[in-house]
């Protein structure tokens, strides 16, 4: 390769971004991830806006993974107005944050990154190949988004979670339905992890410092306390102390750092090296039976990560189903008091923290949101740096490839707003 | 859920013109209130379905897509393509989650065509102004009641 490789949009990944990798002399000299980022934009779109608008407001940033945005805003609101959820509440928003996870993991797993690994161009190509692979992603994704809009009234972005609980407990035996489709998943889920360890990942160790939520009691997604693998821990009201936002002059995001001026690495792997010990026994044991040695260093393996977790999470959701027996006030109610608060959560792509100042008549004064993506863009350009000395030995295209592929391995959800049908239209 | 027919407007409508075919829709059913509630069609906003898009379109005999599209035309025309004129090499589709439209088709028509209705036709707005948080621009607005005609020709002719 001896030429500079401009990716102007990436395939595979969510939503706009480019990359840009320019040589010199036959070595690198620059690279450029340069993301178009919309949580910048709802930040000031929610100022002003009632309290209870912002879990609908901000589940509209991702199509992917509005949940997480909604369980991060309505802890932080509910956090900033001293509002306490019941524990049928918490139950119902874990089991929503399930059905994201299903959705958004068989996505990644199959659909955006397998291809790379079995050498297809896309899931298209592979679904001519390996048919039943693909109809079970479908199907697994299909189950997720149907949970999805039993508790959340639609399957893209729910409309139901609200600050101080839920406006309606969901219909019980529309939830229960979904128990053989759910028991399903969890077999799929188990085979996924058996497939996944068979893929052929490439050779790239790091040393990364992993960041995720823990909880003493459970695999933490709807809450915990922030852990890193540096061994600091914080309540996540200290979040903005230890972990700083920079801005670079290439990208619209803001790029993240530890307070000690080191990248950082949020998501799946982060998640599942931190907190192994807390995963259901079917998940714990899904991975032993794999052999799969923790720490995990190379981000390809995010998918193994994935897989594990679509495990538990398939698990936990049939429990949560059968446990499910609506009673009383779905919602706190409570007056609007000013107040600031933070909340955060694990979304499918890593740690996701809100803050927020709301005033006495419950409008908001300030948002800040923090999303995994723009956490992870100083780690995966160190990541394309470490990369490049190999990749640039490549033909061109080859090399291009190599790129792409470490990045979709990160899930990254850069913007998911956008869908334009780019349409050359042939006159004749 | 089997339905002759199924009207799907797919759209972000937070984002200007990308809303357009969300908008259209809505205009039809408001304008052809008769045949937006006849039991036989059903009708969906989907902002962003992705590859959800092939559950919205199982058991249906035809589909109409409502789509926002960019051709470098003026912003307001409307286009009237076939689901052959998505396969074209140059229409790809720059979807958030690479999940447009036409790879969502093709996929759906190689893993289960028995579940695809037999005829798509998707009915294209041409966007201009895609800024967040934006309203839907002048010209697309003026549009919408043109696409809704053509929504309506769509549905008569799917229905004949």
């Amino acid at each position: 390769m001896n030429q500079n490789i401009e990716i102007p949009a990436l395939a595979r990944v969510e939503g706009e971004g480019a990359l840009y990798v320019r040589l010199k002399d036959g070595a690198v000299s620059e690279i450029e991830l340069n993301i178009y980022e919309p949580p910048r934009f709802f930040e000031g779109f929610l100022q002003g806006r009632h309290f209870q608008e912002v879990p609908d407001i901000t589940a509209r940033i991702c199509g992917i993974c509005p949940v997480a945005y909604q369980m991060s805003s309505v802890q932080a609101l509910e956090a900033a107005m001293g509002v306490s959820i019941s524990p049928q509440a918490r139950a119902l928003r874990r089991l929503l944050y399930c059905a994201e996870y299903i959705e958004s993991h068989a996505l990644h797993i199959y659909m955006l990154q397998a291809p790379d690994l079995v050498g297809h161009e896309s899931v298209i190509s592979l679904a001519g190949e390996a048919p039943e692979l693909v109809k079970k992603a479908l199907r697994l994704k299909k189950t997720g988004n149907q949970l999805l809009s039993a508790i959340g009234g639609r399957s893209v972005h729910p409309v139901n979670a609200c600050v101080g609980g839920f406006y309606r407990w969901p219909d019980r035996q529309s939830i229960y339905n979904l128990l053989p489709d759910l028991r399903w998943a969890l077999q799929a889920s188990l085979e996924t992890v058996e497939w996944a360890i068979t893929l052929n990942y490439p050779q790239f160790e790091q040393n990364y410092e992993f960041v995720a939520l823990t909880h003493p009691d459970e695999y933490a997604i709807y809450d915990g306390e922030v852990l890193s693998s540096s061994g600091t821990q914080i309540n996540h009201t200290a979040f903005e102390k230890h972990y700083l936002e920079t801005h670079v002059r290439h990208s619209n995001a803001l790029h993240s750092h530890s307070a000690a001026g080191t990248t950082y690495f949020v998501g799946p792997l982060a998640r599942l090296n931190l907190n192994f010990a807390q995963l259901r026994p079917i998940a714990q044991q899904a991975a032993q039976k794999i052999n799969l040695q923790l720490p995990l260093r190379n981000p390809y393996m995010s998918l193994l990560a994935r897989a594990i977790e679509l495990v538990e999470v398939c698990d936990l959701a049939i429990e949560l189903v059968e446990a499910y027996q609506p009673a009383g006030e779905s919602r706190i109610s409570f007056e609007p008091r000013a107040g600031e608060g933070c909340g955060v959560s694990e979304a499918p792509r890593g740690l996701l923290y809100h803050r927020y100042i709301v005033d006495e008549h419950g409008m908001v004064r300030f948002a800040r949101i923090t999303p995994p993506t723009a956490q992870n863009f100083a780690q995966m350009e160190a990541d394309l740096w470490a990369l490049a000395p190999s990749a640039i030995q490549l033909p061109q295209e080859e090399a291009s490839l190599a790129f792409e592929h470490l990045l979709r391995s990160y899930d990254p959800c850069i913007s998911c707003s956008t869908h334009f049908l780019k349409l050359t239209v042939e006159r004749s | 859920m089997t339905n002759d027919l199924v009207v799907i407007g797919i759209g972000q409508a937070l984002r200007g013109d990308d809303g357009a075919g969300l908008a259209a829709v809505r205009v039809w059913q408001q304008t052809y209130p008769g045949s937006a509630s006849r039991s036989n069609v059903r009708v969906e906003l989907a902002e962003l379905p992705g590859i959800g898009l092939l559950s919205l379109l199982e058991g249906t005999r035809a589909a109409i897509l409502v789509d926002a599209v960019r051709s470098g035309g003026l912003p307001g025309t409307v286009h009237i393509l076939s689901e052959a004129d998505l396969s074209n090499p140059h229409a790809s589709s720059a979807s958030a989650h690479g999940w447009g439209v036409a790879e969502t088709l093709a996929l759906g028509r190689q893993l289960s065509p028995q579940h695809m209705p037999g005829s798509i036709q998707l009915i294209g707005i041409e966007a201009g102004e895609i800024g967040m948080g934006e309203a839907i621009s002048p010209p697309v607005a003026e549009a919408l009641t043109k696409a809704a005609s053509k929504i309506e020709q769509a549905v008569c002719q799917a229905l004949a």
